[in-house]
């Protein structure tokens, strides 16, 4: 059922895999560019079904961050004929998103109040909107007939209205944000009929128009999957298709883009229950990772077609690939969101080509005998980027398994699906020919022998313990805990100097193995880089069930057998002594670059960990980057 | 008219004063070239005056890319000729750094460069050591950038070894470590460095330096006492702050304005009497008296003309930099030329709108100057016929409007409901350690005073006033403000709101909670002020979260260590009963107790726009429309001065956007 076709009023799909609506940052003064065309047509030639693109704001005042697509501006115009020419190239229809974003927002960009049903101030931009009147209501719905309009000169084949994420039409159909006593508050969803008619007035009835329902904001008091059946039931008659949604924007984020922490289906309810209560298709969303799962959701009557954004970000070619053959999304949240959230375009700790579609590569190069030294993530991806641009690759790693760090970090709670990054790239190496030695030390003599045209190390690092730890027993490294090495037990401090999964991932470990942890950082959060993948939220609902007790502003500037430690509180300058059983160091490791200088005669590259040990996005750029370059 | 607005001699080059525009993000550039909009910015300051402006640091070296918009060298040249061409007569000159391993791999996806194997701080990267190879191609590139500042006919470079600058790195203990020719002489690569851009630039261009010169990290920094060779350089600014202390280069308003005075005096002592044979050295020390070597600029929080002229008479500094205070008043130096020094607008120091470097780029501009950064979008204000305009509400708001409506020459009455002037500036002011931001109020009246407009303070005015106005032929204006907002919990205890605090509300004995769902300076500051009874209550994971575009957020987690209070972050307050407030964490729901006599509200406001309810044709401004910041009120005040001279009525919207 998955590829079985299905008609969208006008339109017919044909499969079920929908490439629904996120930020990308790539729009330039409030235009979408040449990216946004190579991003959404790669997504289309690699088989979806539809494509539905990020939002685009119907009114000038509506800014909430700097990459915004302005559908207002009738100047957006050509790039969308450039977005839609290059997706249709592929036989696959493109649908536009429209939104305000209401009190989602700030006055940052565009120096003006921000507007909303009511003066409340959003959780995260925290800013005291305007009540918008009446005449400002009006203004608004004719600035989403207007936006429509221009998305169909530009050859949009619909559009889709967003009232869930980070929307004033959402604010108007939640209790939370609503508090209007005139018509628009006693009727929430009024103002979602009036724009519902007048965009399908702006469109004609031979263009798709979907709904996008929030069905649990997460919060007490907030819509319920209730209103969102009642809501979708008032605009069934108008519209083709109706999309679903779970949590906000602004404050529920983690629910919109689960991390690897959350089940697969946790957001089915949604879709199931809308499915059950109109006749419309319904599109269910919430980490589709594999076709399988997709399959199952349509069996189920979940959903009549699924939304898969990070699983086609990760693999343009999702939808047309061989289950076995997809580079499957570990939802680790790195550089998709980790980065969109950060105004930065939004790329792919797996698939080092997203974000950068409109981006050339090299020209091909005359083929040669590469040797990759070192089978983690770098090694792995310079060895089938080589290999794909007809490079003769030998990849030789010293320990029994590929994989490197990753496999290491898989084994902690809750984070498996991490070894999608190195299972992907090593099916490819073996699919395009890449002979894979593993067990096999390479030295200068070995590079010699085999006297390869180019050598690309990627050695990775070594764990280092901090000076203060020089000598002393029960002080070991993360990664001697993943591996097996050390096995701490009773009191476990964790000093943190990374702020990202590795403390975290050991700290539940332990925890789970009956150690009382503690994880100490200097900085005044601890696992502070866990927001940015959405992961904090549910770290601190784990943390406290285990009992995982976070401490912040303090480091560790000594040591004694014991293990005695010194404990430094910066912030006033005061140093007390704690002891505990054992100390776990969550440190920087250090590059294993023994052969950078060791070999000679050929040229060497430098990539990942070795290099500088950084996380895993940083090994995968590098290694495609290498790859194409030789 | 002191030394400060006269010429000066720079090396090679005469300045028109001694006002000094430092380099600064901004985020004005387009892609990585400076902008038409960076050559606006900086001609507004030439045209007031400036002496020395010295355009936004650029990377010397694609390996660098600190922030999305930050200049990168090649890309500059047609942009450094424009400004040049547009800030005549200020001299100009390219600055010119690398970020090394302070920068940001988020954008060049590429290693950072650092001295050695030492994580940033801030950003916990570790970078690429630099080989000889990398070593090379950065000198190089800083020589390279010379010489396209040369082709674009600057008067000179400034290298930057302050503040976010690899050559900073290579000098300090704190982050080189090496046992190489580069580490056993710190002072090797900025003397390779000064020495390449000096046969780049020739003799007859300027090259300066951004020196710093205190670490403040005694243990392994850089230290006052340890001046590095500086061969050829006509021109040093002297800073201070680390990666560990990124805010003490350019504190807020925490900090007292002219901290460097003392490590600048002797940062210029040394630099003149290194030369120097011990007779020499006994002789009277000669203020004026430079004997070659390079002139020294006074950097750090100067805002005051007297005392930057002061400072020059006393022999500390040649020059002075006064960056925010020229970024709140382009005019500065003509107003010291023109004798009238008072009607220069303050700078707060709050770093709310002068600080950019922040991920979602917001333009640089200034708490009480909106159009700063802004300059190519700063309307005309309608040329009309003089009329009677009554302004209501003495805020922010209202001052601004009454102010710009008297320049264009209308006829104002300023009406204000409480018997001082000032609004919300009262109370931003009364937060502990944020008096600064006071300074604005006493610059208004004197304004105000100065250009005729009638104020009326302790003046309530309803809206059959507004009715008579009206018939009259008055034009009005409403300005006026916030009232307190909705509370989410119940208390049994006694409950003020932070304005109410600020005003002097006397709390009973016992703990006090300070309730801070906003996170800005309110909540930390009035948890300061109540000292070590404080328990602040937060949702955020730290206390202040807004703080951190300012510098101020560690700062702040520091002071409330110091005094004591105790923070309850991730914590919402359900309520206060029986002298015990009710936390619950908000994300696992676990509820916990803590005593609690008094609760201090610093929680949103909302508009106080009864007036405008009960008139909504009448053109309002500020926080009546919705509360926000002072820079809003202020932007919006001058916006809404030239609507109702224009006879614009509602009932449509505030504010529509025009063009953006």
């Amino acid at each position: 059922m998955l590829f079985t076709p299905l008609q969208l009023g006008p339109l017919t799909v044909r499969n079920r895999i929908v490439f629904t609506a996120h930020l990308t940052n790539a729009a330039v003064d409030g235009r979408a560019t040449e990216q946004h065309a190579a991003y959404y047509a790669a997504r289309a030639a690699g088989g979806a079904g539809m494509i539905i693109t990020e939002e685009h704001s119907v009114h000038p005042a509506d800014r909430p961050y700097e990459k915004l697509i302005r559908g207002h501006d009738p100047a957006a115009i050509p790039g969308y004929r450039r977005l839609t020419a290059a997706v249709h190239a592929h036989g696959v229809p493109v649908l536009a998103q429209l939104n305000h974003n209401g009190g989602q927002s700030s006055g940052m960009y565009s120096r003006l109040p921000v507007w909303a049903p009511s003066p409340l101030a959003d959780p995260l931009f925290r800013e005291v909107a305007k009540e918008i009147t009446v005449v400002e209501i009006a203004e608004i719905v004719d600035g989403y007939a207007r936006t429509a309009a221009h998305c169909v000169e530009g050859g949009f084949d619909g559009v889709e209205l967003q009232c869930s994420h980070a929307s004033l039409l959402r604010q108007f159909l939640s209790p939370l944000t609503n508090l209007r006593t005139d018509t628009y508050g006693t009727d929430r969803s009024r103002v979602v009929a009036e724009v519902v008619a007048a965009v399908r007035d702006a469109i004609g009835p031979d263009r798709v128009l979907g709904v996008r329902l929030c069905g649990d904001e997460g919060m007490a008091g907030g819509i319920t999957i209730d209103d969102a059946v009642e809501t979708a039931r008032r605009v069934e008659p108008h519209v083709d298709y109706l999309n679903t949604s779970i949590g906000v924007a602004t404050s529920t984020l983690h629910l919109i883009e689960a991390s690897m922490h959350v089940p697969r289906d946790y957001a089915h309810s949604i879709p199931a229950a809308l499915r059950k209560a109109v006749a419309r298709p319904v599109i269910g969303v919430g980490r589709f990772g594999d076709h399988e799962q997709a399959q199952r959701a349509l069996d189920d009557g979940v959903c009549d077609l699924v939304g898969v954004v990070r699983g086609q970000v990760a693999d343009p070619d999702f939808a047309r690939r061989a289950p076995a053959e997809i580079r499957t999304c570990s939802a680790c949240n790195q550089e998709c969101v980790g980065r969109v959230g950060l105004n930065r375009w939004l790329g792919c700790a797996q698939n080092p080509r997203a974000g950068r579609e409109s981006v050339p590569l090299p020209p091909l190069a005359v083929p040669r005998r590469v040797l990759v030294v070192g089978g983690g993530p770098a090694g792995l991806q310079a060895a089938a980027t080589a290999a794909s641009r007809g490079h003769r690759v030998t990849l030789c790693e010293r320990s029994q398994q590929t994989g490197g760090q990753v496999r290491l970090a898989a084994t902690a709670p809750g984070r498996a699906e991490l070894t999608a990054m190195v299972d992907a790239p090593l099916a490819e190496c073996l699919r395009l020919g890449v002979e894979v030695r593993t067990g096999v030390e390479v030295d200068a003599a070995l590079v010699e022998r085999l006297a390869p045209d180019a050598v690309v190390l990627a050695t990775g690092a070594v764990p280092e313990l901090p000076g203060w730890a020089a000598g002393l027993d029960h002080v070991v490294d993360v990664r001697h805990v993943l591996a097996g090495d050390a096995a701490p037990s009773g009191r476990v401090l964790i000093p943190d100097e990374l702020g990202f999964h590795q403390a975290t991932s050991v700290a539940e470990l332990l925890a789970a193995r009956g150690c009382s942890v503690e994880i100490m950082t200097p900085g005044m959060v601890v696992g502070q880089d866990l927001g940015i993948t959405l992961d904090m939220e549910n770290f601190h609902r784990r943390a406290a069930a285990a009992g995982i007790a976070l401490t912040t502003d303090r480091m560790v500037v000594g040591a004694r057998a014991g293990v005695l430690v010194d404990v430094l509180h910066h912030t006033v300058g005061a140093t007390e002594e704690r002891r505990y059983d054992w100390v776990v160091c969550a440190s920087p490791p250090r590059p294993d670059d023994a052969l950078w200088h060791a070999v000679r005669g050929v040229p060497v590259h430098r990539i990942g960990d070795c290099l500088a040990p950084r996380r895993v996005h940083a090994a995968t750029v590098e290694g495609a980057r290498v790859g194409a370059q030789l | 008219m002191g030394a400060l607005a006269g010429p000066v001699r720079v090396g090679p080059r005469t300045a028109p004063s001694r006002v000094v525009f430092g380099p600064h993000p901004t985020n004005l550039a387009r892609r990585r070239e400076i902008s038409d909009r960076h050559v606006a910015y900086y001609a507004r300051r030439a045209a007031g005056g400036c002496g020395v402006i010295v355009t936004e640091t650029a990377s010397v070296h694609e390996s660098d890319w600190p922030y999305e918009r930050a200049p990168l060298s090649v890309d500059c040249v047609d942009g450094w000729a424009a400004v040049r061409e547009a800030c005549r007569p200020a001299l100009v000159l390219a600055g010119l750094g690398h970020a090394g391993a302070q920068g940001s791999s988020a954008y060049s996806q590429q290693t950072l460069w650092g001295a050695s194997r030492i994580a940033d701080v801030a950003s916990r990267e570790v970078p690429q050591v630099m080989e000889q190879a990398e070593i090379d191609a950065l000198v190089a590139g800083f020589a390279s950038a010379a010489a396209l500042a040369v082709s674009a006919d600057l008067d000179g470079v400034e290298i930057d070894a302050g503040q976010y600058a690899l050559l900073r790195q290579f000098l300090s203990g704190l982050t080189n470590q090496r046992d190489d020719a580069y580490g056993r002489d710190r002072g090797r690569l900025l003397r390779e460095v000064l020495g390449a851009v000096r046969r780049a630039l020739g003799e007859d261009r300027i090259l300066a330096l951004r020196l710093c010169c205190d670490e403040l990290a005694p243990w392994a920094g850089i230290t006052p006492g340890q001046l590095p060779d500086l061969p050829g350089v006509d021109l040093v600014t002297v800073v201070r702050g680390s990666g560990l202390t990124t805010h003490a280069t350019r504190p807020d308003l925490h900090t007292d304005p002219g901290f460097n005075r003392a490590l600048c005096a002797s940062v210029r002592h040394a630099l003149i009497t290194a030369g120097w044979s011990p007779e020499q050295r006994t002789e009277p020390f000669s203020a004026r008296d430079q004997r070659g070597g390079p002139a020294v600029v006074l950097q750090g929080s100067v805002v005051d003309p007297a005392f930057a002229q002061a400072a020059l008479e006393a022999g500390v500094c040649d020059l002075v930099e006064m960056t925010r205070a020229q970024i709140a008043d382009p005019g500065l130096v003509a107003l010291v030329r023109a004798g009238t020094p008072e009607r220069i607008r303050p700078a707060t120091l709050s770093n709310q709108r002068t600080h950019v470097r922040d991920p979602r780029n917001p333009i640089v501009s200034d708490d009480a100057e909106p159009d700063a950064g802004h300059e190519m979008e700063t309307p005309a204000f309608p040329v009309v016929e003089p009329r009677d305009v009554l302004v209501v509400g003495g805020g922010p708001a209202g001052l601004e409007a009454a102010r710009e409506l008297a320049r264009h020459g209308h006829r104002v009455r300023l009406a204000e409901r409480s018997a001082r002037l000032g609004g919300a500036v009262l109370l931003a002011a009364a937060v502990a350690g944020r008096r600064r931001m006071g300074v604005l109020i006493p610059w208004w009246e004197r304004e105000l005073a100065r250009l005729g407009v009638t104020v009326e303070t302790g003046v309530h005015v309803d809206a059959a006033a507004l009715d008579a106005a009206g018939r009259d032929g008055t034009a009005v204006l409403l300005a006026t403000g916030s009232r307190s907002g909705l509370r989410s919990y119940a208390a049994d205890v006694p409950v003020v709101t932070a304005a109410e605090f600020a005003a002097g509300a006397v709390l009973p004995d016992g703990p006090v909670v300070v309730h801070d769902p906003v996170g800005d300076w309110t909540g930390v500051g009035a948890a300061e002020q109540v000292g070590s009874r404080a328990v602040l209550v937060t949702p955020d994971q730290v206390a202040g979260t807004q703080l951190s575009i300012t510098g101020d957020l560690a700062p702040a987690t520091v002071r409330l260590d110091r005094a004591g209070v105790r923070r309850e972050l991730l914590s919402s307050l359900v309520e206060v009963r029986g002298g015990v407030a009710v936390l619950e964490h908000v994300w696992t729901g676990g509820r916990r107790e803590v005593p609690c006599a008094a609760v201090v509200d610093c929680g949103h406001r909302l508009p106080d726009d009864a007036l405008w309810r009960a008139r909504p044709h009448l053109v309002r401004a500020g926080d009546c429309v919705a509360p926000r910041t002072l820079h809003e009120a202020i932007r919006e005040g001058r916006r809404a001065a030239a609507e109702v001279v224009r006879g614009n009525r509602g009932p449509g919207p505030d504010f529509r956007a025009q063009g953006v």
